[in-house]
């Protein structure tokens, strides 16, 4: 729903939102709680410095009715890329983390889960994109908290029962 | 009177966006970062009003409005906070050479509170295409819901009022506080009337709904009381209408264990129940003759909260299926054990595929006193529920 930018001046972190992309420049720190069937998805330019994390809800714009394009995974990540643009990133440059997508519930109604179509729609944008893919840790049964460290150019996982992954 | 619930999701998202630019003059004014929460509206009663500020002291500064929308709003924080707030704006003010510092302290938080709620209510007047007056600001110090203006509180018991609530937090500093609206109450019925019918809600039967809400809890209760021999009581019920996105921060992101259900019929979609660690495992314990020996949330956790949360949601729903004359299903139960955030991201995407906002009906019930706690979130499909409540035979008022 937001579009905001921080500069080196700025906080050491951004929290993003359901539905929401946060570009930064610098050292500041992307964070994002809640991704369960959902996916955090991490673009950084460590070249230029420009990162941004989309947390996005449903893998195509074309299912709903809805005009946010931050909730879909289509439509949020190109719509990132163009704000890291904005904010000096190159396109060729960017690298990228998948994080999320997992299968929390399950109810009959249900052909593959939204977790499940949501990762192979983040991989099939990004390889059309030609971004290459520096880290995952998608799928399973547990929800995720994720924060991006540009400096250390890496993304720490939290899980409910305490463990902590660096990917 | 009917209300176009897209209307009523135009109004929450400039109340958002209002909440945003209320934040940002508060980090200007005062160099804190704050985070908006989430905003949300809901047509409340004085029961609920009460329910809501009851055993709270707060600090507060009101602003009335008038023209092109007409009503009160508040901001408001609870008396602990205001010490913290005055000692940051102190801090910030560079003329400090008032008569007392209680009384600057005062004045700095009503200039505060006028600024924030001027940016607040900034895009309304854009949005609906007139002036929006504002008085003067006043500092109010109050307990429990007289915190709200006393015409809001008139209105409340006669036919509800629209509460608007975005709830701000500091993102490095222990602050929070409320920004409440309240408008005037046949004149935001008329500008909540929409065109189109298939998305329409007669304005009464919101209220209804409420009453509704409360019994499907009080049932709930009813049956944790019976499987478990503990003392329940309904805290609060109250339904809301939020954008999807901030319901899972609503629920907050501890740890909870659970029990998540699709729902079919009309309407359709999602009812979850959550325990925080330690009274599901209470209630699981009381459960079992003898009591449960289980070290943290295993099997014997998950069998007993599956068949109490079946149990409740069976109570739940039949409420619901009586009143609408409609029928309910409900899933087996998802097992969840997680973070709260988390366990609600599929909830959401699920409805997301075919709505923005949701109706939240919310109820936190307590357990053994306030040893234990139960929320319940219902999240039914927007449209079919303005359908099942416009189905109803008319009411009597």
């Amino acid at each position: 729903m937001t579009t905001n930018r921080s500069s080196d001046q700025g906080p050491t972190r951004r929290k993003v939102g359901i539905a929401e992309y946060v570009v930064v420049t610098g050292g500041t720190k992307l964070v994002t709680s809640g991704v369960g069937s959902c996916l955090g998805i991490v673009l950084h330019d460590g070249y230029n410095n420009v990162s941004g994390l989309i947390h996005v809800m449903l893998p195509t714009a074309e299912e709903s009715r809805d005009t946010n394009q931050a909730k879909f995974v289509d439509s949020g990540v190109p719509m990132l890329i163009e704000a890291m643009e904005e904010a000096g990133a190159s396109r060729r440059r960017l690298r990228a983390w998948v994080v999320g997508g997992s299968e929390m519930l399950s109810f009959s109604s249900d052909g593959d889960s939204i977790g499940k179509r949501n990762i192979a729609a983040a991989k099939h944008v990004l390889s059309e994109l030609r971004i290459d893919v520096a880290g995952t840790d998608v799928g399973g049964n547990h929800g995720r908290s994720m924060t991006f460290d540009p400096v250390t150019e890496t993304v720490t996982i939290q899980t409910a029962d305490d463990t902590t992954q660096t990917i | 009177m009917k209300v176009d619930i897209r209307e009523l999701g135009q109004f929450n998202h400039l109340a958002s966006q209002g909440a945003e630019r209320a934040a940002e003059s508060l980090s200007q004014l005062a160099g804190v970062e704050m985070d908006v929460d989430v905003t949300d509206v809901s047509l409340v009663t004085e029961t609920v009003l009460a329910e809501t500020f009851a055993d709270r002291s707060f600090v507060g500064v009101e602003l009335g409005l008038e023209g092109g929308l007409e009503g009160e709003t508040v901001l408001a924080f609870e008396r602990e906070r205001a010490l913290k707030l005055q000692d940051l704006l102190m801090d910030a003010a560079i003329d400090t050479d008032s008569d007392s510092e209680s009384t600057l302290a005062k004045s700095s938080v009503t200039e505060l509170g006028n600024i924030m709620i001027g940016g607040f209510i900034d895009g309304w007047a854009s949005h609906l295409g007139t002036a929006i007056n504002m008085t003067p600001p006043r500092y109010t110090e109050a307990n429990g819901p007289r915190i709200l203006p006393d015409q809001a509180i008139e209105a409340a018991k006669k036919h509800g009022v629209f509460l608007f609530e975005s709830k701000l937090r500091g993102m490095d500093v222990d602050l929070d506080f409320s920004l409440y609206m309240l408008p005037e109450y046949r004149q935001f019925v008329q500008l909540l009337s929409g065109n189109e019918s298939s998305n329409q809600i007669p304005v009464n039967r919101l209220s209804t709904f409420e009453e509704l809400a409360k019994e499907g809890a009080g049932n709930a209760a009813g049956q944790i009381g019976m499987m478990t021999g503990l003392d329940t009581s309904v805290d609060v019920s109250r339904l809301r209408f939020v954008p999807l996105s901030g319901v899972p921060k609503q629920v907050g992101n501890d740890q909870f264990v659970g029990v998540v259900f699709e729902l079919t019929g009309l309407p359709s979609g999602y009812l979850v129940v959550l325990f925080d660690e330690a009274s599901a495992k209470t209630v699981a314990s009381s459960m079992m003759p003898g009591g449960s020996e289980e070290d943290g949330i295993g099997t014997m956790t998950e069998g007993a909260i599956k068949e109490l949360g079946n149990i409740m949601t069976s109570g739940f729903i039949d409420g619901w299926a009586n009143v609408l004359q409609t029928s309910i299903e409900h899933s087996p139960p998802n097992f969840v054990h997680d973070m709260g955030e988390s366990i609600m991201s599929p909830v959401v995407g699920k409805l997301g595929q075919q709505q923005d906002y949701a109706f939240v009906i919310d109820s936190a019930i307590e357990i053994d006193g306030q040893e234990g706690q139960c929320d319940i979130y219902a999240l039914p499909d927007e449209r079919e529920l303005a359908r099942a409540l416009s189905a109803l035979p008319a009411q009597t008022e």
